[in-house]
C-alpha cells in the first residue's frame, strides 16, 4: 500500500440522483460483463429456435374423400408459427421461460445476502427502496429480453420455415405479437415479480421459492391440461386466468377446430382451407385483460417486498 | 464530528452480545480488542447501521442513527470481517460500483478509484476478474472500497487478516495517516495493530466494556506484573500449566517463558517491561501462549 494523502470528497458526496436507474444500471452492467450470460443467452435462443422448428407442424390433418368415384387420400398441416399452431405449442414452449425466469430474477436481492456483498451496499446511501426496485427492475429487463427471444424464435424460424418448405404461411405479426403478449410478456411479469418479492421476503427460503415456482408451472401448463385430456370443456374463469395460458390455449382450440367439407376435394384445397382458420385472430375476449391484471398484481407484491424490506437485521448472518 | 454511544445492548434470544455500552468518539483511533463472542462485530454492525441495537442509542453530531441512518452513511466507511465480491467485475469496476452507491459525483469517480487502487497497491491489477485475486488482493479492495468517499467515520472490522507483513504494517501506516481529521474504529486480535496505531483502546468481554484506555495507560497499570525466566522443560510445562504464560520460545540453554502474574512466579523470574499484548492478557485473565 502506498501511503498517500487521500483528495478530500466528503463535501462532494452526497445523495444520489436517481438511484433506482443506478441501481437498475449497475445491475445489469454487472450481469452483461459476464461472458457467461451472453452464452446462457445465445444458448437459450438456439434451444427455442430448434424447438420453434420441431413444433413447425404440431396438428398433422389426414383425410380420405372420393373424389370421381374413387378414394383420395388428403393430408395437410396447422404451422406451428400460425395462430391456432401457437395455441397448440406456446404453452409448452412457455414453460422453457418459466423454468428459467425464477433463476435470473428470484435472487436479485438475496444474492447479495449470501455473497455477503450485502453489507458493503447498505452501507452506503443508496436508499433501500431503490435499491429492492432496482434490482427487481434489472431482473424484469433481462427476463423481458428472453421473452424477446422467444419471439424472435417464433418471427424467425417462422419466416425461414415460410421461404424452405412448401405451404408453409408466413407467420401474421399481428397474431404472433398479441399472443405473446397475452400470454408470454404476462407470464414473463408474473413469474419474474412473484419469484423475486418471495424471494426477497423469504431469503432463507429461496430456493425452495424456486422450486415450487417451477413445479407449479409445469403441473399449470402441462399436467392438467394433459388431464383434462381433449374431450373436457375447462370452467371459463380458469380459461381466462390460468397464467400459464395452457388452459387458455385448451379453451380457446376449439374455435380453430378444422372441419372438412364436401367441397374439399384436393391437398391444395384443404391446406387453404387450414390456413384459413389458423391464421385467425385470436379471440381476446374474456382471457388476455385477466392475463395482464395477473401481471399487474404481481408488480403490487413486488412493492410489498420493497416496503418490507429492512436495511439493518436483528440477527448477524 | 462526534460519535455517541448510550447504554448499547444487544441481545439474542436470552443471549446478550452486548450490554449498556457507552462511548464517545472524537476524531482519532479506537482499537477494539477482546475475545471471540466479545460484542465487537456486533457493536460495529450496530454503527453502521447494519443491526438494530436491542436498547440504547447512537448518535452522529448529536442525530441518531435509528433516523438519520443516511447522514450517517454518507460520511462511513466500512470493512466488514468478511464480504463477498460480484464475480463478473474486474477490481476497478467493482470500485467504480461502489463509488457509484455511496453517491460519488461521476465526474470524480475514475479519479478517485485510480486514487485508492494507488494507496492499496493494486494498480496493476485492477483490470483483473475478482475472481483471480488472491486472499490478501482481495483484502485491499476491500479496503480501498471503504476508503472511497474519503470517510468521516470509517469502521474496519479484522483489516489485516489475509495481509502478509509487509502489507499490514503499510496499512498500518495507512491508518495512522488518516487519523487526524476522522474517527477510526479498529476492531483486530492482532494486539500489535492496534499498539501500532490506536490512541485509544477498548477491550471488550462477554459483551460488556473491561477497558477504555490508553495504550500508554494499559502498559502502566501491567508494569512490575510481567516476569521473565529461562528454566528446563518440565519447569516450563509447570508454570504453563499454574500461571499466565504470555511467551514460551525454546533455547539452547533452557525454554525462556514471559509470564503474566501479580506476584513473581518462579525465584530465577525477573521483571520485564509489558507489551500490550501482555497488558492485555492480564485485562482479559486469558492464557493464549505464542512458541
Amino acid at each position: 500500500m502506498n501511503i498517500t494523502a487521500l483528495t478530500s470528497t466528503g463535501q462532494q458526496t452526497r445523495a444520489i440522483e436517481r438511484p433506482r436507474l443506478l441501481a437498475r444500471a449497475w445491475e445489469l452492467r454487472r450481469f452483461l460483463a459476464s461472458r457467461l450470460f451472453w452464452f446462457q443467452a445465445l444458448g437459450l435462443f438456439g434451444f427455442l429456435f430448434l424447438m420453434t422448428w420441431a413444433l413447425h407442424a404440431p396438428d398433422q390433418i389426414g383425410a380420405g374423400v372420393s373424389v370421381g368415384g374413387g378414394g383420395v387420400s388428403l393430408n395437410g398441416f396447422v404451422a406451428g408459427t400460425s395462430a391456432g399452431g401457437l395455441l397448440r405449442t406456446l404453452p409448452t414452449v412457455l414453460v422453457v421461460l418459466a423454468l428459467l425466469l425464477p433463476f435470473v430474477t428470484a435472487d436479485g436481492v438475496t444474492r447479495d445476502l449470501h455473497r455477503r456483498t450485502h453489507e458493503l451496499l447498505m452501507t452506503s446511501v443508496l436508499p433501500t427502496w431503490a435499491y429492492v426496485w432496482g434490482r427487481y427492475l434489472a431482473g424484469l429487463v433481462m427476463s423481458l429480453g428472453l421473452a424477446l427471444l422467444l419471439l424472435a424464435s417464433i418471427l424467425g424460424m417462422g419466416w425461414l420455415l415460410h421461404l424452405t418448405v412448401t405451404d408453409y404461411p408466413a407467420p401474421e405479426t399481428g397474431a404472433v405479437l398479441l399472443l405473446w403478449t397475452g400470454m408470454v410478456l404476462s407470464a414473463t411479469i408474473l413469474v419474474s415479480s412473484f419469484g423475486f418479492a418471495l424471494s426477497t421476503l423469504l431469503p432463507r427460503i429461496s430456493t425452495l421459492v424456486k422450486v415450487v415456482i417451477m413445479v407449479a408451472w409445469i403441473m399449470g401448463a402441462l399436467v392438467i391440461p394433459l388431464g383434462l385430456g381433449g374431450n373436457t370443456t375447462p370452467p371459463a374463469w380458469y380459461v381466462n386466468w390460468d397464467p400459464t395460458s395452457g388452459i387458455t390455449a385448451h379453451g380457446l382450440l376449439p374455435s380453430y377446430a378444422i372441419h372438412l367439407g364436401p367441397t374439399i376435394t384436393s391437398e391444395a384445397q384443404l391446406q387453404q382451407l387450414i390456413l384459413s382458420i389458423e391464421n385467425k385472430m385470436p379471440d381476446l375476449a374474456g382471457w388476455f385483460a385477466p392475463h395482464l391484471l395477473l401481471a399487474g398484481c404481481s408488480l403490487a407484491l413486488v412493492l410489498v417486498a420493497a416496503l418490507a424490506f429492512k436495511r439493518s437485521r436483528d440477527v448477524l448472518n | 464530528m462526534e460519535l455517541t454511544i448510550e447504554h448499547l445492548s444487544k441481545r439474542y434470544g436470552q443471549h446478550f452480545a452486548l450490554r449498556e455500552l457507552s462511548l464517545r468518539c472524537e476524531p482519532g483511533m479506537l482499537g477494539l480488542v477482546g475475545p471471540n463472542g466479545a460484542g465487537k462485530t456486533s457493536l460495529m454492525r450496530m454503527i453502521a447501521t447494519l443491526l438494530s441495537p436491542t436498547e440504547g442509542t447512537i448518535r452522529w453530531n448529536g442525530q441518531d442513527i435509528r433516523t438519520h441512518g443516511q447522514a450517517l452513511r454518507q460520511v462511513l466507511g466500512y470493512l466488514p470481517q468478511d464480504f463477498g465480491i460480484y464475480p463478473e467485475f474486474t477490481g476497478r469496476q467493482f470500485l467504480r460500483y461502489l463509488a457509484a452507491m455511496k453517491g460519488l459525483p461521476s465526474s470524480l469517480v475514475n479519479r478517485r478509484v485510480d486514487e485508492v487502487l494507488s494507496i492499496v497497491n493494486l494498480g496493476q491489477e485492477a483490470d483483473r476478474k475478482l475472481p483471480t485475486y488472491s486472499g490478501g488482493m482481495k483484502q485491499r479492495i476491500g479496503i480501498a472500497q471503504a476508503l472511497l468517499n474519503d470517510p468521516e467515520l470509517l469502521i474496519v472490522d479484522e483489516p489485516t487478516a489475509g495481509l502478509d507483513p509487509t502489507e499490514r504494517v503499510r496499512f498500518r501506516t495507512l491508518l495512522s495517516s488518516l487519523t487526524s481529521n476522522r474517527i477510526i474504529l479498529l476492531s483486530t486480535h492482532i494486539i500489535s495493530d492496534v499498539e501500532a496505531v490506536a490512541n485509544r483502546l477498548m477491550i471488550l468481554q462477554e459483551g460488556r466494556v473491561l477497558a477504555d484506555t490508553t495504550p500508554e495507560a494499559l502498559l502502566a497499570q501491567t508494569a512490575g506484573s510481567v516476569w521473565s525466566v529461562t528454566v528446563d522443560q518440565a519447569t516450563a510445562l509447570q508454570l504453563q500449566a499454574n500461571s499466565q504464560v504470555s511467551t514460551m520460545v525454546n533455547q539452547m540453554n533452557g525454554v525462556a517463558l514471559r509470564i503474566v502474574s501479580a506476584t513473581r512466579p518462579h525465584e530465577a523470574a525477573v521483571v520485564v517491561d509489558p507489551s500490550l499484548e501482555e497488558a492485555y492478557l492480564r485485562a482479559v485473565g486469558r492464557q493464549e501462549v505464542r512458541v
